[in-house]
């Protein structure tokens, strides 16, 4: 769906190097903190921004020959931009409408009553809930084929970020050759929802794993210097000093719950990955 | 891009208090004022030059990175506020001049044909001005367009000036070469003009093309 190979970008103060695919049907995940390049990336991939080097291919097209009609199979949502302000739901439905050939403007109307959105007040009086909604739901009624969504839930609270996440899962069960790319600094958007997982860090992966694996493989080992000197440390990824002695990141929890019985092993989530991919040194 | 210049004319909409009270001191100009071709000029230009309001609603808040994201190209874009600007500020054209000539009328002033050149001649000023303040609306947005604007009319002026100078160094009467223009004949004068608008509007919208495909958002 989605090709990316050694994207280059460079800022004065900062430069994004990336690399990243995006299979059909599957909802891939991109996280990192903020700064790390997430929006670059999103802009690249949209062809905002002019690049330094690598390619960018969506259905097997390069992006630099994307035309307009390539677009309609995109659902976008970006974090720091949307509808002016001035417009209201009621102004947008019939921009959508001519915009996008398969606009479904019945199933727009109809979320947009659900989810209680105020059709004549202004975009900028909304709250940031609000918002939220409205971008998904723009980037989810046209019949997209691949949704890029850059931190769709920012600011959100527990409950509206379900609700949206609940309009992403409907958006996929309706057809199986659909693909999201989405990005989030909150790591538990993205366990429930995504087939695997890109992290990047200072604009470059630095890594990239099934969802399924990085929970089940995964862990921290908690070990005290003794236990840290007598360690295998083949499949240790990253180590960190701790006040207790050591701990040690490994996508081989198996390997060591079976021959080192007694040390302390904490099943990995991706907050403590990511801190430990990003804290952690390499061994 | 029918959906974009929808876009633009929910965005004056959003605006509707504030054109209705310039209609409103439009409308009552003429029982003040001697010379209704006046309202003409001023609501011709005002009305085409909310296209370039639009270019700043577009950019606030960086909304320019969502809407490009939408499935139309940045050259639709670009056309699209040439034919706004041309639209409203046509709009705007007829309103004024159906006023003017009202006013003429209930006056029963003699001026009604000078009040219709005057509208006339106000169709490729109005084209004029949009070919010259969007290119420059796209390259500098809103706030240092107006800078930029003011720096150009600088420079025109200036060498303009210059012109006059370096005329009178050489001894060319400037005067007696306008004064001969007449005799080209106002069948010239006009086609003329028609040809150098519709010209200069084709550069201007060639270089704002060129703008706005280098822009990042």
């Amino acid at each position: 769906m989605l090709k990316i190979e050694n994207l280059r970008k460079n800022y004065e103060d900062f430069s994004l190097d990336c690399s990243l695919e995006i299979r059909k049907g599957c909802v891939t995940g991109l996280i990192g903190q903020n700064g790390a390049g997430k929006s670059t990336t999103f802009k690249a991939i949209l062809g905002l921004i002019a690049t330094d080097g690598g390619t960018i291919s969506i259905f097997g097209k390069d992006i630099r020959k994307f035309t307009a009609r390539d677009k309609q199979d995109l659902g976008v949502v970006l974090s720091d931009s949307g509808f002016s302000g001035y417009l209201t739901v009621n102004d947008v439905i019939p921009v959508l409408d001519n915009l996008y050939e398969s606009f479904d403007k019945s199933f727009f109307v109809e979320q947009v009553q659900k989810f209680q959105l105020p059709r004549s007040k202004k975009i900028k009086e909304f709250s940031t809930g609000m918002k939220a909604k409205l971008k998904v739901l723009v980037a989810i009624s046209h019949n997209a084929k691949l949704l890029l969504l850059d931190e769709p839930t920012a600011g959100l609270d527990v409950i509206a970020r379900d609700e949206l996440l609940e309009m992403l899962r409907e958006f996929m069960e309706k057809d199986e050759e659909r693909s999201i790319l989405i990005s989030s600094h909150i790591s538990s958007d993205l366990e429930t929802m995504c087939d695997d997982i890109y992290m990047i860090h200072e604009g470059k992966i630095i890594l990239h794993e099934d969802t399924d694996v990085l929970l089940s493989d995964y862990a921290l080992l908690k070990v005290d210097a003794e236990q840290y000197e007598g360690l295998d440390r083949q499949y240790i990824l990253r180590s960190k000093k701790e006040n207790y002695g050591y701990s040690c990141l490994t996508d081989q929890k198996q390997y060591y719950m079976d021959n080192y019985p007694k040390i302390a092993i904490e099943k990995g989530n991706l907050d403590e990955v990511i801190t430990m991919m990003i804290r952690g040194g390499r061994l | 891009m029918k959906g974009l210049l929808i876009k633009d004319f929910k965005l004056l909409k959003s605006q509707k208090n504030f054109f209705v009270i310039i209609a409103l001191i439009t409308a009552g100009m003429p029982i003040y004022m001697e010379d209704s071709s006046f309202i003409i000029g001023y609501m011709t230009f005002f009305g085409s030059l909310f296209t370039l309001s639009t270019i700043s609603y577009d950019e606030f808040d960086n909304g320019n990175a969502f809407l490009f994201s939408l499935p139309f190209s940045r050259k639709s874009y670009t056309l699209e506020k040439y034919e706004f600007g041309l639209i409203i500020g046509g709009i705007f054209w007829l309103f004024a001049t159906v006023i003017a000539i009202i006013a003429e009328m209930t006056k029963n002033s003699m001026m009604i044909k000078e009040t219709l050149m005057t509208a006339l001649l106000m169709v490729p000023v109005m084209i004029f001005l949009l070919a010259i303040m969007l290119p420059f609306q796209f390259k500098f947005g809103g706030e240092k367009s107006r800078i930029a604007i003011i720096g150009a009319v600088g420079l025109v002026v200036v060498t303009g000036l210059a012109a006059v100078k370096i005329a009178e160094l050489f001894h060319i009467d400037l005067a007696a070469v306008f004064n001969s223009l007449p005799a080209m004949g106002m069948g010239m004068a006009a086609a003329a003009g028609i040809g150098i608008t519709v010209l200069v509007l084709l550069i201007s919208l060639k270089i704002s093309v060129g703008i706005m495909n280098k822009k990042e958002f």
